[in-house]
């Protein structure tokens, strides 16, 4: 509030306690991006300790390490918990942290907003955690299927809890949605056109349109399952609606679980491909039509309700694998022609490609009613959503982590960890995942708590239980990594990757306002501005004399005061 | 059996598809990594093409063909799926927190169980006559799931979900697919489709006419 409390505008204060505190108050969108995330990741690993629990009554047929309730509760806080309190903050707190130096702001538009959405989404995740955990708490699964969920079926404050969780962390996400998309459409650096934002600031801006379409949805629908609940009179009135509420929201929801993910792949295909992202303009052309159409498929989730039109969203479903395939052309585009290095951001944005297409084509698959009818809630499912949110999300989100860790922390991070780290991680998620493509063939339902011993899943239901803990100890090599580089601080230079974007043109860590006089914004003439410097150095350099415009651009660039940025990259 | 020939041909043929375009993907990933060594060793620069607008043109309409076929497979192998004979005779299926209730229409003839810890139901049809299936629902929403038959579709409260087939001769399992709460897991129930003759043999036994589909 007042003049004094308010870090000087180009340097942080030195770390003291108080200023540990200033984190949770601070309105840098740096700070509060990093409070997004960090939090979405210590709640990853919470809920992913509650598969391995799951996967561990599963490992053998007719098991009763839990209860059917303890089952069905730690069931439902894993599925809303990874969806609501962490892979969409991911993708936000991702874009409050990132937009605004990618186009090269010195804040976020509206960061009281952000930090409330923050807070929101903080309050959102206490009521969802206690709502799953108290003793006869939310068990309905992350949909809260009317009638289950209502007073009837559900009583007590589980559930209630629950309905309040989702909606103050979809409220939370509403407003990160809102001035992250703010902040790409009013507060772009001169010579920032839409057309040279870079793709991952291009996957933010239509994450933010689906999200400020698509939660309004949800929050409707938790208001008529709250109305349920309070008043049980109508009871199955409502039941389809919900179910259309909740997918208008589910669906593009998915997507924005996706694209900022793969927004980071394309970053980091770009930078050790050593070569701009390919077809940047089908791109961000697929983006805005993948977007729109996303609106459209919700009632593929219902087929098996009998109650939509199963050719019109089969028809919306298979279009978006138009869209889908030119994103796709694009980053392989993006690595043929390019001299790859393979840093371990880059391994894991490699890893990417094959394994969410496993998840998007057998989502392709399941968009047709008549494999629907077999597929639809069956472990086949199961597998699909987890190889299009681990093995494609989480993998991308991965990607960008060791990418931007150096830029955040301006700590440089075990390679060597970090390797052992995506092998183990590989290996993990395609033995825990694959087996259950069989296993939803074979008739194995979604969110049994058991299984019978004579169907013939017992085997492939072991092996997903092993490949559940090969992923677990690749998480704790993960964290061991961040402790060691922590510990040893071997510091980052400004670009250590040689990166294409404005966020490694500054500081790592970024100063305050991101850009300074020592740091300014470099000189932006496309999605790669410091890729450009680049070429033009080394045309000047090879080129000589013999060509003029390159040397009267390179003299254009001098002028325009990018030295500093240049110098840094090595 | 239309299920199961509406399942196998769009799965089958849209599986062929997915594994062409996954082989291609990994192909394209081959020749990047090819490329790339080939430039670092004759260190040569990333190339900076970075726009083909015409073979990103062209590549728009192939995946548009490819699309529209397997829109053109999904639609066509809907309609089998839905493909509705007229039925011989209808059972009512009915979900209930945690079991089935097998009701065949016309007679006295209703088969139940507890599930959960006791004994599961068995839908007993007749082979290779056309029935139907009303599905509907008691109290929650549940699933009525035959893998074997590659058959499901939700039982809602207040709402009757029907489907129309003839079974082959066989025996399968069946689950209950939508989470209905705590015995879930345990809402199994046990199909099978007997000779006409044998199932009316069944029916009789179990208190319905002595002739119900043997002599059409």
């Amino acid at each position: 509030m007042t003049a004094t409390r308010r870090p000087p505008p180009l340097a942080r204060p030195a770390t003291r306690r108080a200023d540990r505190m200033e984190w949770l108050v601070s309105t840098d969108h740096k700070r509060i991006g990093l409070l997004t995330i960090g939090t979405g990741l210590v709640l990853f690993y919470a809920f992913g300790a509650l598969a391995m629990t799951m996967r561990t009554q599963l490992a053998r047929p007719d098991q009763h390490i839990l209860t059917n309730q303890q089952y069905n509760q730690i069931m439902t806080l894993h599925g809303t918990g990874m969806i609501a309190l962490v892979v969409t903050p991911f993708a936000l707190g991702l874009g409050v942290y990132l937009v605004p130096l990618m186009i090269g702001a010195p804040t976020i538009a509206a960061p009281r907003a952000t930090l409330l959405g923050y807070w929101l989404y903080v309050g959102g995740a206490i009521a969802i955690i206690l709502g799953c955990a108290v003793p006869g708490g939310a068990q309905s699964g992350w949909w809260g299927y009317l009638p289950l969920s209502n007073a009837t079926y559900s009583p007590g404050t589980g559930a209630n809890l629950w309905v309040t969780g989702v909606s103050l962390a979809a409220c939370g996400m509403l407003i990160q949605s809102g001035t992250v998309a703010w902040t790409i459409l009013t507060r772009r650096a001169p010579g920032m056109t839409m057309l040279h934002l870079p793709v991952f600031v291009w996957t933010e801006l239509v994450t933010c349109f689906m999200g400020l379409t698509a939660f309004p949805s949800l929050l409707s629908a938790m208001g008529l399952l709250a109305w349920n609940r309070v008043h049980p009179a109508n009871i199955n009135f409502w039941n389809l609606l919900y179910e259309h509420m909740f997918w208008f929201y589910g669906h593009p929801v998915v997507y924005i679980m996706f694209f900022p993910f793969v927004g980071c792949v394309a970053e980091v295909l770009a930078t050790f491909s050593g070569r701009r992202n390919f077809a940047y303009k089908s791109t961000v052309l697929a983006l805005l039509a993948f977007a729109a159409g996303s609106m459209a498929v919700w009632g593929h989730h219902m087929f098996t309700s009998g109650q939509v039109v199963n050719d019109y969203y089969s028809l919306t479903s298979n279009f978006l694998a138009i869209p889908a395939g030119v994103e796709y052309f694009a980053l392989l585009g993006t690595i043929i022609g390019g001299r790859l290095r393979y840093p371990t951001a880059m391994l894991f944005g490699l890893a990417f490609i094959p394994q969410f297409l496993i998840g998007g084509l057998t989502g392709i698959l399941v968009g047709s009613p008549a494999i629907d009818y077999q597929m639809n809630n069956s472990y086949f499912i199961v597998g699909h959503f987890h190889y299009t949110l681990l093995a494609g999300s989480i993998f991308g989100l991965f990607a960008g982590v060791y990418y931007w860790l150096p830029k955040a922390t301006g700590i440089m991070f075990s390679e060597r960890l970090g390797k052992l780290h995506f092998v183990l991680m590989t290996i993990g998620t395609n033995v825990t995942f694959l087996p259950m493509f069989a296993l939803g063939m074979l008739g194995m339902p979604r969110r049994v708590a058991t299984y019978p011993a004579n169907e013939g899943l017992n085997a492939l239901n072991l092996t997903a239980t092993i490949g559940a803990f090969i992923i677990g100890c690749s998480l704790l090599v993960f964290v061991y990594n961040l402790y060691i580089s922590n510990y040893r601080k071997v510091p980052a230079p400004p670009d250590p990757w040689q990166g294409h974007t404005l966020e490694w043109a500054t500081s790592s860590p970024p100063p305050r306002f991101n850009f300074t006089a020592e740091y300014p914004v470099p000189r932006i003439r496309s999605f790669a501005p410091l890729l450009d410097i680049r070429e033009r150095a080394s045309q000047a350099a090879a080129g000589g004399g013999d060509r003029a415009e390159p040397g009267q651009d390179g003299a254009g660039d001098g002028g325009a005061g990018h030295g500093g940025a240049g110098e840094e990259a090595p | 059996m239309q299920f199961q020939r509406a399942f196998s041909y769009a799965f089958g043929t849209e599986t062929k598809i997915a594994e062409v375009v996954f082989g291609l993907v990994l192909l394209a990933m081959l020749v990047a990594f090819g490329q790339s060594a080939y430039r670092r060793r004759k260190r040569m620069e990333p190339s900076r093409r970075a726009e083909r607008n015409v073979l990103e043109l062209c590549y728009v309409g192939l995946l548009a063909v490819v699309v529209a076929f397997d829109v053109f497979v999904s639609f066509s192998a809907n309609a089998e799926w839905w493909h509705d004979p007229r039925p011989d005779m209808t059972v009512r299926v009915t979900g209930f927190q945690w079991c089935w209730d097998f009701r065949y229409l016309g007679t006295p003839v209703n088969v139940s169980a507890r599930c959960a810890g006791g004994p599961i139901p068995t839908l007993v049809l007749p082979a290779g006559r056309p029935v139907r299936l009303q599905i509907t629902s008691d109290d929650v929403i549940h699933g009525f799931w035959i893998p074997g038959l590659r058959l499901k579709l939700d039982a809602y409260p207040d709402h009757v979900n029907t489907v129309s087939f003839t079974p082959p001769k066989g025996d399968w399992v069946g689950h209950c697919s939508q989470l209905c709460g705590l015995y879930h897991s345990e809402m199994m129930f046990r199909v099978r489709a007997l000779p006409a003759a044998a199932f009316d043999r069944w029916v009789h036994a179990h208190g319905g006419p002595g002739r119900l589909v043997s002599t059409r």
